[in-house]
């Protein structure tokens, strides 16, 4: 016991000092900060500027209403953001119109400008021209102005009292609510709870990557060399291979949780809604089980690979399997009793990470999970045995790759 | 005193060693020799525990192999290689604390040979800092730092300059006269044959001559003297004691008959021929090495 925390210790100490540790945990936060904060930084830095926005209106009589209607979008200092000037002249014709609006525009004398056409009574056709055709928010705001106008206008043609005009143009949201096991209404949101899932599953999958291409690594220097001879001759192949495991998850777990405090510090508590993690025990058993199962399969392999790029390549494509959920979450959704993610769930590859989605999308039985808990439980310990073996053997064959057949026969090997 | 008894080892359908027995001595050298691929390696990974016999036993101090043995023993690899981006003292401290050493015993020891081996200066810096040779002698100290009873060294020369030689060869003597328990395994026969008192050649994964290597040395001899003189060499290639002799240059060697003492064979000749140098020839480990290995071939 006192070797495999020697070498816990070792692994862990020696791995925690390195330049791609220390940059890993401190480059990766500031990289997803700056994805996620980057769009706003960008749209919001045109906030405080008061738009210009010409009206070349053909009816006389949305203009007053449309100006009423995007006032209520103001800058910092109560000035409304959108300046509407009406464009429309008795004496000329549309088509001149436009001509002076788009010089106005391509001079930046104007933001764009908006074009109301009524070929008859009841349509209205709308165009809004700008230099840049990006501005998607402007857009979107005006659209629903002009909509809004128009409906109202027709409503009070139409006799409709005005407090009646507004109640039926105010729109009622969907809220999506997910019935737990026992009847009970969940109390989240089922998007949080949806999403929560995923970011479980990309944690994990993160940490496996992670800590297994560290072992992978490690294993290999040890053997290319040579320093695996002393190691064993000081410590049972056993004690080497619990003291790496050890150590590496720890160090796994250790840059996850400098991630979270980071990730707390800036968002505050609002970072977990709690009641999102209604299924947290199952989710965190399923959490260990899997790293534990895809850690002790990475032993045997870097006992196997030979080189840097193949350690490279195989772990890659192990980790994608994780991922797995995120190809059938879809499906998962629209139908949960979908046949290929109940064989998913009872298959120790994906069992971790299609458990813990289907844990949050839909109702499964505690028979399920702590049948699918056993079956990784033994998987683990059929591959602690497996890994084992083929470590024991594998570390000493040097250079050359050894062929199935041969692991085969080291697993057999009494 | 380490005792291996009928030690066997099997890989599938290939026999490494076949049927060794031999003993190591505290306080002496033991020879581990033979070519490449005669089975040297899985010999001593056997007896460091790292794999285990198909059948035979190994011994150390009477008590047969537990994990507790580790500790006793010091293992210097023939094939070198450390932790590149590691500090040499945490690496000295890591291994001393993986045979058991208390921390600051292990810092102790360690600095203690560092000083010793004159790399003190390089203490913290990192092992790729370091040149090859010093980076053997971090190696070396790795093997010894926890004072191991039985050190088993593998080529424990190749890599260092004469210098360096010298002051591994100094160390080695010290714990023989320590009273620990050496095993040598190497190709330079030269060091073999200055260092070792007991050897076991072997070849294909038995044993092909084992003892004291004095004894091989006079049994292979045969009779052998080297000769300077200056008269008629077919007075000497005319007489009966001698079965063979070979003329050179600047000296001869002969060949005398078993029963031929050299120091009747040197009075008889003074009388003939003016004798400048005479000695009797012994051969060399390497060329008995090379004579066994071709005849067991």
């Amino acid at each position: 016991m006192k070797k495999i925390w020697t070498i816990a210790k070792w692994e862990y100490l020696e791995k925690v000092k390195t330049k791609t540790f220390i940059v890993s945990i401190i480059l990766t936060p500031i990289i997803i900060i700056a994805f996620s904060l980057l769009p706003t930084l960008l749209s919001d830095e045109e906030m405080p500027r008061v738009k210009t926005i010409g009206v070349i209106d053909t009816s006389g009589t949305y203009f007053n209403l449309l100006q009423a209607e995007l006032e209520e979008f103001k800058i910092e200092n109560q000035q409304p953001q959108y300046l509407l000037i009406n464009l429309t002249e008795r004496n000329k014709t549309t088509d001149q119109i436009k001509t002076s609006a788009n010089n106005a525009v391509l001079k930046g004398r104007l933001e764009g400008y908006i074009l109301l056409r009524f070929p008859d009574n009841d349509s209205l056709i709308a165009e809004y021209r700008s230099e840049s055709i990006g501005n998607f928010r402007d857009v979107g705001r005006i659209e629903s102005a002009i909509n809004s106008v128009r409906i109202r206008k027709k409503l009070q043609q139409e006799g409709i009292q005005p407090e009646l005009a507004s109640f039926i143009q105010t729109k009622i949201e969907l809220k999506h609510v997910k019935v737990e096991d026992d009847g009970v209404e969940g109390r989240q949101d089922f998007l949080i709870t949806f999403f929560s899932s995923f970011i479980f599953i990309l944690l994990l999958m993160m940490m496996v990557v992670y800590s297994g291409q560290m072992l992978v690594r490690s294993m290999l220097e040890e053997r290319s060399n040579r320093l695996i001879e002393v190691l064993v001759s000081s410590s049972t192949p056993e004690e080497l291979l619990a003291g790496k495991v050890i150590g590496l998850s720890s160090l796994g777990f250790t840059q996850i949780f400098i991630w979270f405090l980071i990730g707390l510090a800036l968002a505050g508590s609002s970072l977990i809604p709690l009641g999102a993690f209604e299924n947290i025990l199952p989710m965190l058993i399923y959490f260990v089980l899997g790293f534990l199962f895809y850690t002790t399969l990475f032993v045997g392999i870097g006992s196997v690979v030979t080189t840097e790029q193949e350690a490279q390549q195989i772990t890659t494509y192990i980790s994608l399997i994780l991922l797995l959920p995120v190809v059938i979450a879809m499906p998962a959704i629209q139908n949960p009793d979908f046949i290929v993610i109940k064989i998913f769930s009872y298959i120790p590859l994906t069992i971790p990470s299609v458990m813990i989605l289907r844990l949050n999308i839909s109702p499964v039985t505690t028979y399920e999970i702590i049948f699918t808990i056993l079956i990784m439980l033994l998987s683990i310990i059929i591959m602690i045995k497996i890994s084992a073996k083929i470590f024991r053997i594998g570390i000493l064959s040097y250079g050359i790759k050894p062929t199935f057949k041969e692991i085969v026969s080291w697993i057999n090997e009494k | 005193m380490l005792v291996v008894e009928n030690l066997t080892k099997k890989f599938k359908d290939t026999i490494a060693v076949n049927n060794l027995s031999f003993t190591v001595v505290p306080g002496k050298i033991f020879g581990l020799l033979g070519p490449n691929g005669a089975g040297k390696t899985t010999t001593l990974r056997t007896i460091l525990n790292i794999i285990k016999p198909t059948s035979g036993s190994i011994s150390f101090d009477g008590n047969t192999i537990t994990n507790e043995y580790y500790n006793l023993i010091g293992y210097l690899p023939e094939e070198r290689g450390l932790y590149q981006r590691s500090k040499v003292i945490d690496i000295l401290v890591y291994f001393a604390s993986l045979k058991n050493l208390h921390k600051s015993d292990a810092l102790t020891k360690a600095d203690e040979w560092l000083k010793k081996l004159n790399v003190n200066q390089y203490r913290n810096k990192k092992i790729i800092e370091l040149s090859k040779g010093n980076q053997q002698k971090i190696q070396l100290i790795a093997a010894i730092v926890h004072n191991p009873r039985l050190l088993i060294l593998d080529e424990p020369f190749t890599g260092f300059d004469p210098i360096n030689q010298q002051e591994v060869k100094e160390l080695i003597h010290t714990f023989i006269s320590e009273g620990k328990t050496i095993i040598l395994s190497t190709h330079q026969m030269e060091l073999a044959e200055k260092l070792c008192e007991n050897i076991l050649l072997i070849n294909k994964g038995s044993e092909v001559k084992s003892g004291k290597l004095s004894e091989i040395k006079r049994k292979f001899g045969g009779n052998n003297v080297r000769l300077e003189f200056s008269g008629d060499p077919r007075i000497i290639d005319q007489m009966p004691e001698v079965l063979k002799f070979d003329s050179y240059n600047n000296y001869s060697e002969i060949n005398l008959n078993d029963d031929v003492l050299p120091s009747k064979f040197l009075k008889q000749i003074i009388q003939k021929v003016d004798v400048k140098h005479f000695s009797v020839i012994e051969p060399t480990l390497n060329k008995i090495f090379i004579d066994l290995i071709n005849e067991n071939n």
